[in-house]
């Protein structure tokens, strides 16, 4: 027992020190007033707190939810498939599968997402290849559209998805599903009432790292969207820099924070109690 | 379980190699100058021939915009040695005690700086700053797409640029283009003026293919967009990779601005960073580097070792006519967060 208290002293030590302390000056300073010159003046404001009730930036958060739970939905509905696909597969492909997916993860995220402008552009490869069909006649504009915003969150978070899923689908105990064959439940109604709940630590954990990587995402919205769509994080990032209002932008953050942090656990009850219920339902 | 460790260990070794490459970086033992600037602000080759002539090392890393910059020098961060804010930053950081006084005992190659360019009203005296560049925020159009005769800022409201507009992704520059378009001047702090260009700006919206300060010469050159606000430098830039790009000061006038050389407050390698503005402003060097990046040489004594080409180059040299209508975007003190709240309006879309 001690020896393990000992271990993790430095990972504690690390977490307060990197973690905590940067998290309680974001705290104070949401608490703080900004003079002429844009410096951090200790002088006690709501000020930050009361902006962010304002149409303007509740209606920016609330587009933020949507593209982050919309990204979220996108992610699962591809992700479940494919983790479902490797976790049955052999372990030759298994073991490929997974170093597939884990490749795009040795390149630059920036790089990856300058990769999609070389895509989609009006002179891009897809545009090129489809006039070269003779598919369209005028390129299409892919690129700074919502929709690219939507397609550069998805590719990025969909290992993010993927892994956890597989991981879960991998551990199951496959001899539940010969016993369901067995007793006459249908393919589906096995996956529906064993593979399911068993994957669904995956889904859990897959649904909040995506969530939450794609709420604090700005640079996604620049690249592909052309900076037309502005998302909660590109306005925390514009008052630390372009505004110089870092009391603002930390208050902002601060409530980024407590409100994923509800969310989040929100999700999990949720999840949760059906689980409850669903197991009740069987006994 | 067995296979549970192997997705583990691929994750963690992802994580791992994601962790060491931003960790990335050199050390060397030779003195080395650390820059802070624009992207493509400077010829490379310049930057090689100063680390062989006095055997040191040069580091270039890039920030977007001013805001960046300052954020960055004001939160003591980045070890750099030299930077190039435009004016109005050069004002502000002066005002945040944020740049070293220059010593000029070491840079007497300033004498070479054209006359009207040196003592601008945000630094009185070159105490603090020299100018690296100066051009003028006009409208840089294709002509293949682009039939019309360009001439005022009302143009990129043609419906038949729709969804080909760029614009640039700054506040200041791109709600005082449209102060300017009113007849107003692009540093307004009256309210009334402010709201009634940004409503204007919220028309043009539909019109707009992208917001871009970094790669909106890119965008240009790849026929992305066919019209938008672009510094004459990167217009001259642009017409070099695509001549169908055209480039015009409007009529209603533009913002002028300057990039400057300036030292941050306790830069490490004070001395060696003048000996680098001497270097570049040497005539021959200067000649080189301009001819390079595309933008205006303020070195009056450099001309006669530029190409024909960049001398008539209109883009780069902007006429006395085309000068006499432009504006410098002057301190909005509070009233930038006006600037910032219409600008979030604009670019959410509300």
């Amino acid at each position: 027992m001690r020896r393990s208290k000992l271990l993790i002293t430095p990972v504690l030590l690390w977490l307060a020190l990197f973690l905590l302390v940067p998290m309680v000056i974001v705290v104070v300073m949401s608490l703080m007033s900004r003079d002429t010159l844009g410096n951090v003046v200790f002088h006690f404001s709501l000020n930050g707190y009361k902006t962010f009730f304002d149409s303007l930036y509740l209606g920016i958060y609330w587009d933020t939810l949507v593209l982050s739970v919309v990204t979220t939905v996108v992610c699962l509905l591809v992700s479940y498939p494919l983790a479902y696909f490797i976790a049955n597969a052999s372990p030759r492909v298994q073991t490929w599968g997974l170093v597939l997916i884990t490749i795009p993860f040795w390149i630059n995220f920036l790089i990856r997402t300058y990769a999609w402008v070389l895509l989609l552009r009006t002179q891009g490869v897809v545009n090129t290849l489809l006039i070269h069909f003779g598919w369209i006649q005028e390129p299409l504009q892919m690129l700074y559209t919502k929709g690219a915003v939507l397609l550069g969150m998805v590719y990025n978070f969909i290992p993010f998805m993927v892994l956890p899923i597989y991981v879960a689908l991998e551990q199951m105990d496959k001899r539940l599903l010969d016993a369901a064959s067995d007793l006459g439940a249908t393919r589906w109604k096995a996956f529906r009432h064993i593979t399911l709940p068993q994957s669904k630590s995956g889904i859990m954990t897959g649904c909040v790292l995506v969530y939450v990587s794609t709420t604090g995402m700005f640079v996604v919205t620049d690249i592909l969207g052309g900076a037309k769509s502005t998302m909660i994080s590109n306005i925390i990032q514009q008052q630390y820099l372009g505004a110089r209002n870092w009391p603002f932008g930390s208050a902002l953050s601060v409530i980024f924070v407590i409100t994923s942090l509800i969310l989040i656990l929100l999700f999990n009850r949720a999840m949760q109690s059906r689980a409850d219920r669903a197991k009740e339902g069987r006994a | 379980m067995k296979r549970k460790g192997i997705a583990g260990l691929v994750l963690a070794g992802a994580l791992a190699l994601v962790s060491v490459a931003s960790l990335g970086g050199c050390s060397s033992s030779k003195e080395t100058l650390h820059i802070y600037s624009w992207a493509d602000n400077f010829d490379e080759q310049v930057l090689k021939d100063f680390e062989s002539k006095f055997n040191v090392k040069v580091t270039y890393d890039n920030y977007a915009n001013n805001e960046d910059l300052l954020a960055k020098i004001k939160a003591g961060g980045g070890g750099y040695d030299l930077i190039q804010p435009s004016d109005y930053m050069v004002r502000t950081m002066i005002e945040n005690n944020l740049l070293e006084p220059l010593d000029k005992n070491n840079i007497p190659n300033f004498e070479n700086i054209q006359e009207s360019l040196k003592n601008p009203d945000f630094d009185p005296g070159n105490k603090y700053s020299i100018v690296y560049t100066s051009g003028v925020t006009g409208i840089a159009y294709n002509k293949k797409y682009v039939k019309d005769t360009i001439d005022s800022w009302e143009d990129l409201w043609d419906p038949k640029y729709k969804g080909k507009v760029l614009l640039l992704d700054d506040n200041r520059e791109v709600i005082g283009m449209a102060l300017k378009k009113q007849g107003h001047s692009n540093s307004s702090q009256d309210e009334g003026e402010i709201k009634s260009a940004v409503d204007d700006l919220k028309k043009l919206l539909p019109s707009v293919l992208a917001f871009d300060t970094d790669t909106i010469k890119q965008k240009m050159i790849q026929e992305e967009g066919w019209i938008g606000t672009v510094w004459s430098g990167d217009a001259a830039f642009i017409s070099k990779d695509n001549p169908d790009v055209e480039y015009v000061v409007p009529k209603e006038g533009g913002t002028i601005f300057s990039d400057n050389y300036a030292i941050p407050k306790g830069a490490e390698h004070k001395e060696l960073a003048e000996k680098f503005i001497n270097y570049m402003l040497d005539p021959q060097v200067s000649a080189k580097n301009y001819e390079s990046i595309g933008y205006s040489d303020p070195n009056a004594k450099a001309m006669e070792f530029h190409s024909e080409e960049y001398r008539n180059n209109h883009m780069i040299n902007l006429s006395e006519e085309e000068l006499g209508r432009t504006e410098w975007l002057g301190d909005v003190k509070d009233t930038l967060q006006l600037y910032d709240r219409y600008w979030t309006e604009l670019k959410s879309g509300r």
